[in-house]
């Protein structure tokens, strides 16, 4: 397997507050993702998921330890390039769908098209083709408030996947959803594993963790365990 | 230039999202600005028609006459006066004019007794007048240099006297001066700036100096159109041109002076009402930088979900800033519009000439937009500086 590392952290730490209230939130982590991985991270409140899926997501920086995306090292850039970096290379899909309430489900996809030089026409297009690609072109002018949870989700997928960024990140991405749009949004993702993208999703839902083929283990800020299934 | 085009579609789908807050954040600026120009307006079109009378007669009409010292009873100026006053540089025209004594003018023998009582003045005078007063005759023709030469005896009379004497326009007619008839060749029509002109009998020197003026006759006064702009240093200029360390003594006079003076707007009051929708423009700043800081809190969400797309801490500022602006922009158009529609009421209820300074409505536009821009500094920078961490609760 020649796969690159799209994602890589090397002693990385993460600390709130100054002195004696130090908290360690991760620490020392070091971990490599590679293209066309479908990686999992699990672990209890408090593990240091949040904290990982920020840094992960170049939503955060850490206090010590370098990350490097695509092999820029993005702990090395200032805000607007990590902004440009993450624009380019992540695609995010949160627990709680965050997508635009004014906005119909098209012009939330295209929201992440926004500001690169694409005309309307072309920027419309491509997200009409995000939307079919999880089922819901016809919904394309509906509002996030006329969609259930599990369409919502699947407009937020395809925000995501709009832009094909090499990164996929979910954020307990079937939280806020039933069991059978839960197991639809799961197919999707599972759908979304390429050779030239990671998918990696943070969730406590071990049925979740289960679909992913690497399974990160995480409790008091460290990794205690990385499973791979083993290829049949 | 897409990313513009991008930004304010972004920034307009933001406040059409929110049309009623949008709509109550463009009323402080439109009625501030509705204001100011109602206020300049209404008190320049209460003027207007003395305004308007200002630009139509020009202000660079200039008057020399000769002044009355002691032991003179009919002062003159010297005879070539026209022809001194037209050596300053800044003078266009000139006409020369002598005003006679005790010339009674009757339209008719039988009538004597009846206008003896009311003198009517008659002026010799060149062929320049009407070019100079830019006035022009209603029927029939000026003096002309003919006239002068072949001392003919033709009068001109102004519309006053025509409307009095039951003249109409074409008609030949005569009038007696002192008993001597002259043809009447043409009326001239009315003259704003010399009132005394419109009943007044107009001849030739000549025929001046033949039936009237025993002595050489003399001009008493010369009317100058001078280059627009230059009156008050062209009556300076003229005391002496046409004075040259003469005896005769001269004053100058700028005939539109006193005209431009009473159609000055009321500055106080048009000073009060600008302040106070300055002032609401003010007020109105403050209700958008308000609302909209409320606003970036309420959005947070949407920004932190803009900010892990990709979009720039700058492109986010840009976002919230040019939808401050285009609610200044409006309010403004709309103000403007407000106070136009507010102008042209007044000036139909109480009869006044609509005038509206042409800067002023960009002006308005422009002052709208620049508190608005003040407006949105806070909001934006607290929309920029949102970290999409705090606002996405992850996990």
């Amino acid at each position: 397997m020649s796969a690159e590392a799209v994602m890589e952290l090397a002693n990385v730490s993460r600390t709130y507050g100054q002195g004696e209230a130090t908290v360690f939130a991760l620490r020392n982590v070091s971990l490599r993702v590679l293209s066309g991985e479908f990686v999992s991270i699990v672990g209890p409140s408090g593990s240091g998921k949040s904290t990982m899926l920020g840094l992960l997501g170049c939503l955060d920086v850490p206090t010590s330890g370098t990350i490097t995306v695509c092999g820029k090292e993005i702990t090395a850039l200032g805000d607007a390039e990590r902004t440009a970096v993450r624009g380019r290379t992540i695609g995010f899909v949160f627990q709680q769908f965050h997508l635009i309430p004014h906005l119909d489900a098209a012009g939330n996809v295209e929201t992440a098209l926004l500001y690169r030089g694409y005309k309307p026409a072309e920027r419309r297009d491509r997200a009409l083709t995000a939307l079919q690609q999880v089922g819901l072109l016809p919904r394309a002018d509906h509002r996030p408030v006329q969609l259930s949870g599990g369409e919502q989700q699947r407009v937020a997928l395809a925000r995501a996947l709009v832009t094909e960024p090499r990164i996929l990140l979910g954020d307990e991405p079937t939280g806020a959803l039933d069991t059978k749009n839960a197991a639809m949004v799961m197919e999707l993702f599972a759908n979304l594993r390429s050779p030239e993208r990671a998918v990696i999703l943070v969730t406590h839902d071990p049925g979740v963790a289960a679909a992913a083929d690497r399974k990160i283990s995480m409790l008091d800020g460290e990794i205690v365990a990385d499973e791979r299934k083993a290829v049949v | 230039m897409s990313t513009f085009v991008d930004l304010l579609r972004v920034s307009l789908g933001g406040l059409l999202a929110r049309k009623v807050r949008t709509v109550l954040l463009l009323l402080g600026p439109m009625i501030g600005v509705a204001a100011i120009i109602a206020a300049v307006g209404l008190t320049d079109s209460a003027k207007g028609d003395l305004k308007r009378k200002v630009t139509e007669l020009g202000t660079n009409l200039v008057l020399v006459s000769a002044q009355s010292s002691v032991g003179r009873q009919n002062p003159t100026l010297p005879k070539d006066a026209a022809d001194r006053a037209s050596k300053v540089i800044t003078v266009e025209k000139v006409a020369a004019i002598a005003q006679l004594a005790n010339i009674v003018v009757t339209p008719y023998e039988r009538a004597k007794s009846q206008f003896e009582t009311v003198p009517i003045p008659v002026v010799a005078v060149d062929d320049q007048l009407p070019n100079v007063l830019e006035v022009p005759l209603i029927s029939g023709r000026w003096i002309n240099a003919f006239d002068e030469s072949a001392t003919t005896r033709a009068a001109v009379i102004g519309i006053g006297l025509a409307r009095e004497f039951n003249y109409l326009p074409g008609e030949m007619r005569t009038i007696e001066l002192n008993g001597i008839r002259y043809g009447v060749v043409g009326i001239l029509d009315k003259v704003e700036l010399e009132p005394a002109f419109d009943n007044a009998v107009f001849i030739a020197f000549r025929a001046a100096e033949q039936d009237f003026v025993d002595n050489d006759i003399q001009p008493n006064k010369v009317y100058i159109r001078c280059k627009n702009g230059t009156e008050t240093e062209t009556a300076i200029a003229l005391k002496t041109a046409v004075n040259l360390g003469g005896p005769q003594e001269v004053q100058t006079e700028i005939k539109a002076a006193a005209l431009e003076l009473a159609a000055q707007s009321d500055r106080q009051l048009q000073l009060i009402v600008v302040s106070m929708g300055l002032l609401a423009v003010i007020v109105g700043g403050l209700g958008i930088a308000n609302v909209m800081s409320i606003s970036v809190i309420q959005r947070s969400a949407e920004i932190g979900i803009r900010r892990a797309l990709g979009h720039s801490r700058a492109i986010i500022g840009a976002q919230f800033m040019l939808e401050s602006l285009v609610v200044g922009f409006l309010g403004g158009v709309m103000g403007v519009l407000l106070g136009i529609g507010a102008i042209f009421t007044g000036v139909k209820i109480s009869g006044w000439v609509f005038v509206l300074a042409s800067w002023l409505p960009p002006a308005g536009i422009v002052l709208a937009m620049l508190i608005s821009v003040l407006a949105g500094v806070y909001p934006s920078t607290r929309a920029a500086r949102l970290e999409p961490l705090e606002t996405l609760r992850l996990g």
